[in-house]
């Protein structure tokens, strides 16, 4: 298995200030002696980490996005004759893994009372509710499946351990890549498998500001004929060079060398750096892209990114072609100067037409 | 005639972290002794709790840093977002992904946005490239450095310069060479403008760039007690707090940086 796995993106955003510093202005950064947008290596890891799709990835797609599996629990236990109160009780500490629960106010659980059995029951599925919905992997709905079956046999609660399990591969994924989150534990810190660069636009930049307005509706225009509000937004256009290495045996250590969750959450991560966008902004600038370019290398060779190739910035009316076509002559370069830096590379370039995501993903998970 | 190993250090972005208390994180201009060696380190595969090794690596080699482009400074604004005890309570927060959705379902409870996260400042160095010597401390303990620029060539762990968002970018390049001294070993080694030259030179419209957008500030020398420095005078001495005592209580001990600054001319630029 290589080592290392080097990822190389292009990505251009129209107008957009996706990460910006205490000003409210798209973050910069200077690079052979001229000013380029950033986007800070933070940004792209919460972005990409927090992503709907980077979850949905981890289970191959095969997932389900529901709020419902608590009344699903119920049910299974109450068919494998859970007596219903402790089934209600159960199903809730299980559903409890994938989401808040929703819980009926106090006002309305106290007026339960006086009601019928049935009002009530129908009124306490509510409470076996996510309140927002969960994603279940089909490997998930097969532990909770398990666990039911346990459960129902031994006539006891489901405990913490057993409870921790349901998700466990969730949070492993997750920390294997990027590093322990802030509420976990510090005894169980990891060195995060995954390293990802500043992205820095491959051609000078200049932040542009838009002056605007706001209209106030009910005013007739009779005393004052000016504008409600006024400001600026900041923003810039920019084709990013984004860089991310993966050291493949530090991510199989991490997860115990489970090579086929090693192999997912790898594909899980490069299919969010290929469509994922940090959201600064968004709803203004609606500025969602895709990589244009995936240049994916595997070697054991020290890891090194290819921003030199943008050390004079692009420039130019065919800005993309440009980018690409320096990328693979510094490579080429660079192999020449110190020898091979990497053992076996695959590209997906959207402009030829060339390469699919797939393909990407193959050359990074091969195995030997 | 004593062996030197030399490799180079370029990134668009470096950090070499400077005592920092609280939510500034300062960068020092060049890399200290720390930081290379934990570079070196990380390419010979030891975990940060091996504290031994770490402590005989400190021990065994020294270092010294040609600065050829100090580069300038970029501070960043970097926001955490973690969430309060009261919003993670009672649920199962598996992910950062839980977390942040915690985070923000309690704010919304609350009928306000998500409140200022702790705050950083985090410098970095920009267009900064430096090469580095390293020499064994210790000659009576027979130090080979071949094995360490192979390592450095297939690292046990991949590297980065100062933090881990600043991968480098060219190859360490690292050699062992024979030298009459410091500054005869870095005579040896081509810097990192002359390499950039080179490595961009087949290219026409990089040629005639590279010259101009990275125009070589003034050479500078950083080194430390123990080596031969002749042809080279210090002008200042500073003292530097990066000589290991212990990694895993996070403390380090003062010793003396030697500096001199030249006006040579380099080649590339």
């Amino acid at each position: 298995m290589a080592r290392f796995v080097q990822l190389h993106l292009l990505t251009s955003y129209p107008p957009a200030n996706l990460n910006r510093d205490d000003l409210g202005r798209p973050k910069t950064a200077t690079m052979g002696g001229a000013n380029r947008l950033r986007i800070s290596s933070q940004s792209l890891k919460r972005a990409w980490r927090t992503s709907e799709s980077f979850q949905s990835a981890l289970s191959g797609h095969l997932g389900t996005r529901t709020k419902e599996k608590g009344r699903e629990i119920y049910q299974a236990l109450l068919e494998q004759g859970v007596k219903e109160k402790q089934a209600m009780t159960w199903a809730q500490a299980m559903a409890g893994v994938f989401g808040k629960l929703k819980v009926l106010p106090k006002k309305q659980k106290e007026a339960l009372k006086e009601a019928s059995d049935a009002e009530r029951r129908a009124a306490l599925m509510t409470e076996l509710e996510i309140e927002q919905l969960a994603h279940i992997s089909p490997e998930e709905g097969q532990a909770i499946n398990t666990l039911i079956a346990s459960v129902a046999e031994s006539g006891e609660a489901p405990t913490d351990e057993q409870l921790n399990l349901l998700r466990a591969r969730h949070t492993a994924a997750d920390i294997a890549l990027f590093g322990r989150m802030l509420a976990s534990s510090p005894a169980f810190n990891t060195e995060a498998a995954a390293q990802v660069a500043h992205a820095i636009s491959v051609h000078k930049v200049t932040v542009e500001d838009d002056f605007f307005t706001a209209v106030d509706d009910l005013n007739d225009g009779q005393e004052d004929v000016g504008a409600g509000h006024m400001g600026e937004t900041e923003f810039a256009a920019g084709l990013f060079y984004l860089y991310i290495c993966i050291d493949r045996e530090q991510l199989a250590r991490n997860l115990s060398d489970n090579t086929a969750l090693a192999d997912r959450t790898l594909a899980a991560l490069i299919e969010a750096a290929a469509t994922v966008a940090p959201t600064g902004k968004q709803n203004s600038f609606a500025s969602r892209a895709r990589a244009s370019y995936i240049l994916c290398e595997t070697g054991d060779q020290q890891p090194r990114s290819l921003s030199v190739a943008f050390l004079n910035p692009a420039a130019g009316m065919d800005l993309l072609p440009t980018a690409i076509d320096r990328l693979m002559q510094t490579r080429a370069n660079m192999d020449k100067a110190y020898g091979a830096c990497s053992d076996n590379a695959k590209t997906l370039n959207a402009v030829t037409g060339e390469g699919t995501l797939e393909d990407i993903i193959a050359c990074a998970t091969e195995a030997g | 005639m004593d062996d030197y190993l030399l490799f180079r250090l370029y990134g668009p972005l470096a950090s070499w972290g400077d005592t920092a208390v609280g939510e500034y994180r300062p960068s020092y201009h060049h890399p200290s002794r720390s930081a290379v060696l934990g570079m070196l380190a990380a390419a010979l595969g030891i975990c940060r709790d091996e504290e031994e090794r770490l402590l005989a690596l400190d021990r065994d080699y020294r270092i010294a840093v040609r600065v050829e482009r100090g580069g300038e400074l970029l501070r960043d604004y970097h926001t955490v977002q973690s969430p309060p005890e009261a919003a993670i309570q009672g649920l199962w927060v598996k992910s950062r992904r839980d977390e942040i959705k915690a985070l923000e379902a309690y704010w919304a409870k609350r009928g306000k946005p998500p409140q200022a996260s702790p705050v950083s400042q985090r410098d970095y160095r920009t267009d900064a490239a430096y090469s580095i010597a390293v020499q064994a401390a210790r000659p009576e303990a027979h130090r080979d450095l071949a094995p360490l620029a192979q390592a450095l060539r297939r690292p046990g762990f991949p590297l980065y310069l100062g933090r881990k968002s600043c991968p480098p970018a060219l190859p360490l390049d690292a050699r062992v060479v024979q030298a009459h001294g410091l500054r005869d070993a870095f005579e040896h080694y081509p810097s990192c403008l002359a390499q950039l030259g080179v490595l961009l030179a087949d290219s026409d419209y990089m040629a005639y760039h590279t010259g101009r957008m990275l125009a070589a500030q003034s050479t500078a020398y950083y080194w430390e007690e123990g080596f031969d420095c002749t042809g080279l005078e210090a002008q200042m001495i500073y003292p530097r707090r990066d000589r290991l005592r212990s990694r895993r209580r996070w403390q380090f001990d003062t010793r003396d940086e030697y500096h001199a600054t030249t006006q040579e001319e380099q080649e590339g630029a």
